[in-house]
């Protein structure tokens, strides 16, 4: 029993002599090429000293780091406290706390949909005309990340609660220079000049597309962007939105040409590396490995920015892979749409300096300093692109800032068993052989009987 | 570095405080116990007996009575709320009588699920046991039979998500142009055939490849009891029927199996309760696509997938849990002959 005691007084000690984590501010104040000004004026304009704010967030290990290196500087700018708690269990425990009635001040939600469930029981604190306005102002496509933010409270009056903070990018296709420059092709600046490229490539016996669906148990999520792309190009954004809630019916002719659309790229044997077989089955992380073997397995992938995480090691971004934006149609005249997805932010329990951190969100250095690091896109225009970290990011951004619509990853707004069930399930059978109105009616169908 | 540091010892004090806390409830409760009751000496020095068996009653309960609060709490509660969650709606507030089994009985991925499963329980055990017994039998006969014995029993040590990374990679296919990383698929391309995306195979052949990989991991289990049960079949019958002229085949069929079966069905019905709760493979390796769902594994989806319904996914839970039911009866009322007949 002494030897117990005497163990556990160590252990108290060991954690009474840890130091508090403090962060230094990753760059110094004045240097490089950000927006200094913006912080300065923020921090003459706030001073919470002594105070403190809760944030909870999805992130943990080294997204979690980058976030913080960014609370340092609210914290150095207004000498208020941020303890900022991550989850990789952020959808449950959210819920949880709000039910509970002990949630964090600001919470940071992956998905809207799950934000508008927690506005709809009332856990959300309007942020007001006022952001809205900013939003509307300064963001690209402000009017999309607006509607986005905007959900039903608890009496069913629409407000707006979500703001937008780290957005990711979707619409983009990988490729590799040195093989466009070899077979003498040219990026496309339309989706036609996209499908000729494809019919170019098949005609000199190469491979056009690497296309996988696999993800483990979340299989056929790939394929969802896809077609959720395809959608924003072929039918204006009105269409989309009503394909997301299933006021158009997911059977309905718009949708079924949409997944057609998709089976043009993936269920052409010719067309992909590996046959249709290989695009069901092989993992979305391994596919872009054919764009870098020599010779070429395929010459263009179409995913997310975050992929660049699953290229082989010694890819150098920029030089040995680039990226164009997934090209619109030129006939179409819908504008140039992107789809992507983020994180936004909501005050969960209201403060003075709850209210000061959004704020702080509004500057143009809390985006900066994110942006030099890494895994960060903004649409605030009035960020200073030179403080991308590389051309790629940079690249990225300049896609996000010309879009003239934004929408969200469409398969994220649908219910869950929709969106993250019988959607994919549809993709896989679809690309495994069964027809695209088969599959519409089969993912309608199971609509139906959630909304029963 | 330093939060790992933090979680160590908190753990640390966790064990601390919960060790203690036990051995303080063990001593505390026992001393309260004989103080309370505490022997009435008669004035001729007689102790009264009534006394010590009330304590003697009462004392079971303070070993056995905390494990049944936690058994309650974690296994009995639980049970009783799923199925009362099954009649509930997706949020668990408004009665809605049996529609959620209405619906699974209507829904095409259910019977799909129970298809499965059915073959599952079909082929799983009874693989799994006589392959068991297989390796049992004739690796007593080889001299290096225990390595090949710790061979087949290697990968019950590797858990189910574990096994399933391993097979995936067995089952990988790439392009008809690429070089193949499967090794089936090495094989059928070495042998001059077409490389096949086995797990997107559909009617069955992919569910059986999965299944493969469950037998792949019970056989090892089922050969180490069985193993243990031949060697209870005395030597002297198995000298009688050689002395006999029975051949060995004869007196595998008509001696050892006989004699063994209370522990083959026992290995086969504890199979049975694992293939029934099958979930882990399934996920890992394609999460029911290409028709392969399980139903412990449609239980997930629908519980909690995209925020949830808590009335279907109760409603397959208790499904399941109504399956499982009569092979534990029966497991029990076999255990229970066989304490009789000791």
């Amino acid at each position: 029993m002494k030897k117990y005691l005497s163990l556990l007084v160590v252990a108290l000690l060991l954690l009474a002599v840890m130091p508090a984590s403090a962060q230094d501010l990753i760059f110094e104040v004045g240097e490089g090429d950000f927006s200094w000004d913006s912080y300065q004026e923020f921090a003459d304009a706030y001073d919470f000293s002594g105070q403190e704010v809760e944030i909870f967030g999805p992130w943990i290990g080294e997204d979690q780091e980058l976030v913080e290196s960014v609370i340092a500087y609210f914290e150095d700018a207004t000498g208020a406290t941020v303890n900022y708690a991550g989850s990789d269990s952020f959808e449950q425990q959210i819920i949880i706390d709000v039910e509970a009635g002990s949630p964090p001040n600001i919470a940071i939600f992956p998905q809207p949909g799950l934000a508008a469930n927690v506005a709809a029981d009332g856990g959300l604190v309007s942020l007001g005309d006022e952001t809205r306005q900013w939003v509307l102002d300064n963001y690209a496509a402000g009017q999309s990340w607006v509607d986005l933010g905007t959900y039903a409270n608890a009496e069913g009056e629409d407000d707006f609660y979500g703001f937008f903070y780290k957005v990711d990018l979707k619409s983009i296709v990988w490729y590799v220079p040195d093989n466009f420059t070899d077979a003498g092709y040219e990026v496309p600046e339309t989706m036609e000049d996209l499908i000729a490229l494809s019919e170019q490539i098949v005609a000199d016996g190469g491979t056009p597309w690497c296309i996988g669906l696999g993800s483990g148990d979340a299989t056929g999520w790939p394929a969802t962007d896809w077609v959720e792309d395809l959608m924003l190009r072929l039918y204006p954004p009105e269409t989309y939105d009503a394909w997301v809630t299933n006021e158009l019916a997911f059977n309905s002719p718009e949708v079924v040409d949409a997944i057609e659309t998709f089976g043009m790229f993936s269920k052409n044997d010719e067309w992909v590396n590996g046959g249709a077989a290989a695009a069901a089955s092989t993992d979305f992380r391994d596919a872009p490995a054919g764009l870098f073997t020599v010779p070429p397995q395929c010459y263009l992938h179409r995913q997310a920015s975050f992929i660049t995480s699953f290229f082989p090691e010694d890819v150098e971004l920029g030089t040995d892979v680039d990226f164009f934006y997934f090209p619109s149609y030129a006939e179409k005249d819908l504008g140039n749409p992107v789809l992507g997805a983020g994180t936004l932010w909501a005050i969960t329990e209201d403060s003075d300096v709850a209210r000061g951190f959004l704020e702080f969100l509004k500057t143009p250095i809390s985006n900066e300093i994110w942006m030099a690091q890494s895994g960060f896109l903004s649409p605030h225009t009035g960020v200073n692109l030179d403080t991308y970290a590389n051309d790629t990011l940079r690249g990225q951004g300049e896609i996000l800032l010309n879009a003239t619509t934004f929408r969200f990853d469409g398969s994220d707004l649908m219910p869950g068993a929709i969106g993250a069930g019988a959607f994919w399930t549809a993709m896989v059978d679809f690309v495994s052989g069964a027809d695209a109105q088969e599959v519409a009616d089969q993912v309608q169908a199971a609509w139906d009987a959630i909304s029963e | 570095m330093d939060l790992n540091f933090e979680n160590v010892i908190n753990a640390v004090i966790a064990i601390v405080i919960g060790v203690g806390a036990l051995i303080i409830y063990f001593f505390g409760s026992n001393w309260l116990l004989d103080n309370i009751f505490r022997d009435v000496v008669r004035e001729d020095g007689h102790v009264e007996k009534s006394r010590e068996s009330i304590r003697e009653a009462i004392r079971p309960w303070l070993f056995v009575g905390p494990a049944i609060i936690l058994l309650g709490l974690y296994l009995v509660y639980p049970a009783i709320q799923t199925v009362i969650l099954s009649f509930f709606d997706e949020n668990g507030n408004e009665f809605v009588g049996l529609r959620n089994y209405q619906w699974a009985i209507n829904d095409g991925e259910f019977r799909q699920a129970v298809t499965n499963n059915i073959l599952w329980l079909v082929i799983v055990p009874a693989a799994s046991t006589a392959i068991g017994l297989l390796v049992a039998v004739l690796a007593d006969r080889v001299r290096w039979g225990n390595i090949a014995k710790s061979l087949v029993f290697t990968p019950m040590a590797i858990s189910f998500v574990g096994a399933s990374v391993i097979w995936k990679f067995v089952y990988d296919y790439r392009g008809p142009n690429n070089p193949q990383i499967g090794v089936l698929n090495g094989i059928v391309q070495a042998l001059g055939g077409e490389p096949q995306a086995w797990i997107t195979i559909t009617p069955f052949l992919n569910s059986f490849l999965l299944m493969i990989i469950l037998i792949w991991i019970q056989t090892g289990f089922a050969m180490v009891v069985l193993s243990a049960a031949l060697r209870g079949v005395p030597e002297e019958t198995l000298e009688a029927a050689r002395i006999d002229g029975a051949n060995e085949i004869r007196i595998f069929f008509n001696i050892m199996v006989p004699q063994i079966m209370g522990t083959i069905l026992v290995v086969w019905t504890t199979i049975t309760i694992t293939v029934l709760k099958v979930f882990d493979i399934v996920l890992a390796m394609t999460n029911g696509q290409w028709d392969t769902e399980v139903l412990a594994n449609y239980m997930y989806d629908w519980m909690f997938r995209g925020g949830g319904d808590f009335g279907r996914g109760s409603a397959i839970a208790s499904v399941i849990m109504i399956a499982v039911i009569p092979i534990l009866i029966w497991n029990v009322r076999r255990f229970q002959q066989e304490e009789a007949m000791r």
